[in-house]
């Protein structure tokens, strides 16, 4: 029972280390990163979340029944892939650095980067959510809204807020990264 | 008159070349990553004065003989000043 078991175990090990995720987080977490180490620039990925949760958004905004037309599966898949690529990115994008390791030295200019892309996305948020809200507001009593399509526009403006919070920094960073030629 | 200019220029490049240093070596001297070098010479980023100095210390001459405000004059020009004043 035992070696059979540890076979299984092994094999499950082998397919993840195929996946090539330890390597990197090994490399990454590293306390003596190598000068030659690159970042992932995620250009197209975090466009997903977003584009997702504004539709989303809209949907719920503009055309609340549409929302019941969906099956709950549809929705809870859509909902799950949300979520993980949401937190997928989030240890990336981490204040501290990749994983949220302080001691992984980003060097200056990566440093840099990475606060500007804090920067920008706080920034833009906290302006969408200035304007937002009041605009909700209005919207909620002009449409006079019942329970349900206001807590289907919160939970869709709260996941727009986490897609983001979650993305945009990363977004702003990968367009910002161009990787030179080597020597 | 030439005008000061608001980006900072560098001869980073020339100084490695003339000691034969990789940009991953001067990147490992000065603990950054190698594209930052090759950021810093293509003037695609401005160093903070602590990384300055720490470039100017490897090469091993002042900062102002590798960054400044102004281009720096071409070599060829000061080679041509350097044999007339001799």
């Amino acid at each position: 029972m035992k070696p059979r078991r540890r076979s299984i175990l092994s094999m499950l090990d082998d397919t993840v280390r195929w996946t090539g995720m330890p390597a990197r987080v090994a490399a990454q977490m590293s306390n003596d990163p190598s000068v030659d180490r690159k970042h992932r620039p995620l250009r197209w990925i975090p466009i997903w979340p977003i584009a997702f949760s504004c539709a989303l958004l809209m949907v719920s905004l503009a055309w609340p029944p549409a929302l019941d037309g969906v099956s709950m599966g549809l929705i809870i898949s859509g909902i799950t892939v949300f979520w993980c690529v949401i937190f997928g990115m989030m240890p990336g994008i981490h204040m501290n650095g990749p994983l949220g390791k302080p001691s992984l030295e980003d060097d200056e200019r990566e440093a840099a980067l990475r606060k500007d892309a804090f920067l920008i996305c706080l920034g833009l948020l906290a302006v969408l959510n200035c304007l937002g809200q009041p605009v909700l507001m209005i919207l909620s009593h002009w449409k006079d809204w019942q329970i349900a399509q206001t807590a289907s526009v919160v939970t869709s403006a709260f996941m727009l807020n986490a897609a983001l919070l979650g993305c945009l920094p990363t977004l702003y960073a990968s367009w910002n990264l161009r990787q030179l030629p080597n020597e | 008159m030439q005008g000061i200019s608001l980006s900072l220029h560098n001869r980073i490049s020339v100084f490695r070349a003339e000691r034969g240093i990789s940009r991953r070596q001067l990147a490992e001297a000065v603990g950054v990553n190698n594209q930052t070098i090759g950021y810093l010479e293509r003037g695609d980023y401005k160093p903070s004065l602590e990384l300055a100095l720490k470039i100017a210390r490897h090469f091993d001459v002042a900062v102002e003989m590798l960054f400044s405000l102004e281009r720096f004059e071409p070599i060829a020009m000061t080679l041509k000043r350097t044999g007339e004043d001799e």
